[in-house]
């Protein structure tokens, strides 16, 4: 069958609009068949003399089948030239079909089939009522998804302190990320489609305790991650870039940890700041990243409410700036101070990025998911903050 | 850059008419569908964008001749100018070869022109293209609404507020009559055919 494919490529470079000219200049005779990662089958379009006449996606055929396929703007194209049915069921001429179907694209009257710019986005990224920030997160390729899962409205699906390894994707619907206190549970974060629950920390011999509550607060259908296969990618990789992206993870539970200190006032700033030295300083520019090899750190954010404590660092923790991720910490949004006795090394970039660039897409989603979170929840550790100002004022 | 199509032993260029709404374009479109039908191969395809119209139709242009043995087509469109149409004008401005473009003569239109052409300069140079560069032609429409008592603007006047740095040739017309409209057409098609050589070495 292979063989027979005349032309192939990737959507996100030549579009469907393109293509149709380029076959109809051509004045082409086949199959053009598209897939997407976002879609769960592929669509097909017959092209006859470089015009086409019939179109099939999962549900429809003809011109609507046709129209839907151009908000496929992520995905693979094949054409195959072969006699197909000279029976029309589109009638209307190559450069209208183009024309009218970007003009509806354009007008969103067709559905954009596509990471992270999901039309439906804009609305729904406004919390419901009284909710915190909302990370959202571009969908994932099914490849990794090896079961769904749904979970009713106020279903927990991950208990805090409890043991479990899965990782899910949130396929549909919105779910809370809480920590328990003793004066009830406190919302961190609420993540909705294309964000993970559970974390890299699975990957590790003693990871597999959660760091936070996650229970769903409308009807969520989640994908469960096949787990030994990202454990598989991420047992290939360096033990440089193993240990960033597990510091990293760390980062995320500190900050966490961090809000919960803020919340309950159990935290002295003196711990953070005094008898330290400042090693970055909140907004100087800072292009290397370093790992502690002696001593240990902390990253505090000046805001105009004063400082906000947001992690502890120890030996082998990494600081400074990732190219390939952002943390929003240090060093544009974050300080780092040192203990006395912290030394650290300098880490070279060049191979961590080229590791990172080769990674599957999955993975990388998952990595830059945690970063994402960090940056919110440092966000909100300074909210908590300024509020818990204003309750003592 | 024009397509070869090694087929049909043509070139295909695209000529695209620009310009604030309803300053006429799609007039322009109309007349010369109408005017030059025998040229005209296949429909006029239309599609209704808000607040104005998208045109496109194939030109064969008589008399010009061949490039390197090759036929010329020329495909025409106009262009949607509101901001949402990103995906109609990324298809309809990519690799375009000439431009016309219509200001609307009318005094209340003046700002509007001005905004028209600037989104052009930064639509084209979106697409990697040069305002400077592309074969351009302006048309100041609409002129005979003078008699009708209409305040407009004088050609040395849209010369200054639009073709001060451009300088490239401006055409009077009142499309609606079809005056001038054949003269831009025409004038487009030279300096595109003449960009067109030179990127082929005709010649050379």
């Amino acid at each position: 069958m292979k063989s027979d494919i005349a032309l192939s490529g990737a959507l996100n470079f030549l579009n469907l609009g393109d293509l149709l000219q380029l076959f109809g200049s051509n004045g082409s005779t086949g199959v053009l068949r598209i897939t997407s990662p976002y879609a769960p089958e592929p669509g097909v379009v017959h092209l006859l003399k470089g015009n086409p006449v019939n179109a099939f996606t999962g549900d429809e055929t003809g011109l609507k089948a046709l129209y839907a396929l151009f908000g496929w703007v992520e995905g693979e194209f094949e054409f195959t030239p072969k006699e197909v049915p000279t029976e029309k069921a589109i009638e209307k001429g190559r450069m209208e079909l183009i024309l009218d179907g970007l003009r509806m694209l354009d007008d969103g009257e067709i559905q954009l089939i596509g990471p992270s710019e999901r039309p439906d986005a804009s609305q729904r990224d406004a919390p419901s009522a009284g909710g915190g920030p909302l990370i959202r997160g571009p969908l994932i390729d099914y490849m990794y998804v090896v079961d769904e899962e749904e979970f009713s409205a106020g279903q927990e699906i991950v208990k805090e302190n409890s043991h479990g390894n899965w990782i899910w994707v949130v396929v549909q619907g919105l779910v809370q990320v809480r920590k328990e206190t003793d004066r009830g549970p406190l919302e961190l974060i609420r993540v909705a489609e294309g964000c993970f629950i559970g974390s890299m920390a699975t990957f590790t011999v003693n990871g597999n305790v959660r760091s936070a509550t996650s229970v769903a607060l409308e009807d969520v259908s989640l994908g469960v991650l096949d787990t030994q296969r990202l454990f598989t990618d991420f047992s290939a990789l360096s033990p440089t870039l193993r240990s960033l992206l597990l510091s990293l993870d760390k980062r995320l539970r500190e900050v966490s940890d961090r809000i919960l200190d803020i919340h309950k006032r159990a935290y002295s700033l003196d711990e953070y700041v005094k008898d330290r030295e400042a090693t970055i300083r909140q907004g100087n520019p800072e292009e290397r990243l370093f790992r502690i090899t002696e001593g240990d750190a902390t990253v505090v954010r000046y805001t105009d409410d004063g400082h906000v404590p947001l992690a502890k660092l120890k030996k082998g923790d990494f600081f400074g700036s990732v190219p390939f991720f952002d943390i929003g910490q240090e060093p544009a949004a974050a300080s780092v101070f040192a203990s006395e006795t912290m030394q650290f090394e300098t880490v070279d970039i060049g191979p961590l990025q080229q590791e990172y660039d080769n990674l599957p897409a999955t993975f990388k989603k998952l990595i830059e998911h945690t970063a994402t979170c960090i940056s919110v929840t440092s966000m909100v550790a300074a909210d908590y903050h300024k509020e818990s100002l204003k309750e003592k004022g | 850059m024009a397509t070869i199509n090694l087929k049909k032993k043509e070139i295909e260029a695209k000529i695209v008419y620009y310009g604030p709404g309803r300053g006429g374009k799609t007039t322009n479109l109309e007349y010369i569908y109408k005017t030059y039908k025998k040229q005209v191969t296949g429909d006029m395809v239309s599609i209704t964008t808000e607040g104005d119209r998208t045109l496109f139709f194939d030109f064969l242009p008589i008399g010009l001749g061949k490039i390197r043995g090759f036929d010329v087509r020329v495909s025409l469109y106009t262009v949607p100018g509101q901001v949402q149409y990103s995906s109609t004008r990324k298809l309809v401005l990519k690799e375009v070869d000439g431009l016309v473009f219509v200001a609307d003569s009318l005094q209340v239109r003046r700002e509007k022109n001005m905004i028209s052409l600037k989104d052009m300069a930064q639509n084209l140079k979106d697409y990697g293209l040069n305002v400077f560069k592309v074969p351009l032609v302006f048309q100041y429409n609409k002129r005979d609404l003078a008699e009708e008592g209409f305040p407009i603007l004088t050609v040395e006047q849209l010369d200054k507020d639009l073709n001060r740095q451009l300088k490239v040739p401006s055409l009077p017309a009142s499309a609606l009559k079809g005056d001038g409209v054949g003269a831009t057409l025409k004038e487009c098609l030279k300096l595109t055919l003449k960009s067109l050589k030179s990127q082929f070495q005709e010649g050379s």
